[in-house]
């Protein structure tokens, strides 16, 4: 099933390491959560009351915004990039690795680059706000995180028609769950409603476990759920490549 | 047979751009696919290397239907596309050695090494796509799509925009491919290239095939009582002769 996923990988790799000496490709995945993280730190840190301390909240969730971003939206830009404007999806198509191997491939990649920009945001926060580390739970929801939303990436960037379709995705869904999602704030603050909504969200799974100190109390559930959510991302990421069709 | 299409339709956006195709191409044999813009040359290619699938009709290659893309009929199919479609982040070289690598073969350098030999792929293979020229750019994907030894080789458009010292070169490469038995099916707008390359020939016009046969049969086919140039031929079937529209040819 997953035979071949490490040649995907390693190209995807190879890929990786000469973008990642772009200045612009290396901060555009950085610059946001470092902003977020630096002027709410400063500005609000010792105004808002949460249990642990506002700065090692916010640089949670600061974690948890940065490997969605990067894990998605650097993995939906590469493979939509590789169909509309390098054409050079076919590549992978044609080779005789399945479908599910070569979104493996991709999202693992997709995974690796998102952690290590997790890795920059966490060096950031513990120069900055000397954040502890993090939970065995925190890293479980980071990992699972990284790869849910590489694979929704991958399904993304095959699914839609053009770039400008790809807006769409980061207003009406990446960037919501950015604000609502529990990475500024306890969700338990929203009106209850949309709390009710809210809290079924990937990215709301996400912080909690990051702010959870150990499995239990419902933590292992969310995990389960996170778990289960990777693998319908990851099914529809299969599926996509299976019906991709090019003209 | 290595090929066989068997009444193939295919439509985009309600149109029509495939009708009722079929052809057979013997094991071993070049056949140029001919026929002038948006023929369908270059979606006929496509369907075949399973990158589109068809409305209706199959397509077999080796008895492997290429919609269902099985492994096996993978294996089979080398594809040289009409663009340039290396990785623009790699070097020719790593981008050989992730090729292989997608291949499964054994020790991909040095399979990567001896391709470069075969197809005199000098020390520019250290180079990124884009200081490269067009000829160049177009051996290294020839070769790219040789590396797993695929049985069949399809070439959109192989010598398209390249200079006449370059389409020479690329020539004498697919006359090796082609004394090497591979079967080769190649799409092109030149009737020069076909004759020069070709076992046999099909023309496409607006999805719809025309002729298959030899280019000598299409002169004699198009007009028995006078020596038509290559050209004129490809022009009398371009527009279907004088008002005259000509029968398909299964």
């Amino acid at each position: 099933m997953f035979k071949g996923f490490s040649a995907v990988f390693y190209r995807e790799m190879k890929m990786l390491v000469r973008r990642i000496g772009g200045l612009g490709y290396l901060f555009s995945g950085l610059l946001f959560p470092m902003i977020y993280l630096l002027a709410f730190g400063w500005g609000l840190g010792d105004r808002v009351a949460v249990a642990g301390g506002y700065f090692a909240y916010l640089a949670k969730g600061m974690l948890a915004i940065t490997v969605m971003m990067n894990g998605f939206q650097q993995t939906a830009l590469s493979v939509s990039a590789s169909r509309f404007y390098y054409r050079n999806f076919s590549t992978l198509r044609l080779s005789p690795i399945s479908d599910s191997a070569i979104v493996f491939g991709i999202a693992l990649a997709g995974t690796v680059r998102a952690l290590a920009a997790a890795a920059v945001i966490f060096i950031a926060a513990k120069l900055f706000f000397g954040l502890e580390l993090l939970s065995l739970p925190g890293l479980v929801g980071l990992l699972l995180t990284a790869f849910a939303f590489a694979a929704f990436g991958v399904a993304v960037g095959l699914s839609i028609k053009g770039q400008e379709q790809f807006s769409i995705i980061i207003n009406f869904f990446i960037t919501p769950m950015t604000f609502f999602c529990g990475s500024f704030f306890p969700i338990a603050n929203l009106p209850d409603i949309v709390r009710q909504v809210v809290q079924f969200l990937p990215l709301s799974l996400t912080n909690h476990l990051l702010q959870a100190g150990s499995f239990g109390d419902g933590t292992g559930a969310e995990a389960l759920a996170l778990l289960l959510l990777t693998a319908v991302v990851y099914g529809y990421g299969v599926y996509r490549v299976h019906n991709y069709s090019e003209f | 047979m290595s090929i066989i299409i068997e009444n193939v339709n295919c439509s985009r956006k309600n149109r029509s751009i495939l009708r009722n195709v079929s052809l057979k191409i013997p094991k071993g044999t070049v056949m140029g696919m001919l026929g002038p813009n948006g023929a369908g040359k270059t979606t006929l290619i496509r369907l075949i290397s399973g990158l589109a699938r068809p409305d209706s009709g199959r397509i077999l290659v080796k008895g492997e239907e290429a919609a269902l893309r099985s492994v096996a009929f993978r294996r089979l199919i080398g594809l040289v596309p009409q663009e340039n479609n290396f990785e623009s982040e790699l070097t020719i070289e790593q981008s050989m050695v992730c090729y292989a690598r997608l291949y499964g073969l054994p020790k991909p350098r040095q399979q990567v090494e001896k391709i470069c030999q075969h197809f005199r792929i000098g020390g520019w293979r250290q180079k990124y796509p884009d200081k490269l020229s067009g000829g160049m750019k177009r051996r290294a994907m020839i070769a790219r799509a040789m590396l797993p030894e695929p049985e069949i080789l399809l070439l959109d458009e192989p010598s398209v925009g390249l200079d006449p010292d370059m389409r020479q070169e690329i020539w004498q490469l697919l006359k090796q491919l082609r004394s090497a038995g591979k079967t080769v099916l190649l799409t092109t707008h030149y009737m020069e290239e076909a004759e020069t390359l070709c076992d046999s020939i099909a023309f496409l016009r607006s999805g719809q095939l025309v002729y298959t046969g030899t280019t000598a049969g299409l002169r004699q086919y198009l007009s028995p009582l006078r020596e038509l140039s290559l050209d004129e031929a490809f022009v009398e079937l371009s527009h279907g002769g004088d008002g005259r529209l000509v029968q398909e040819v299964g």
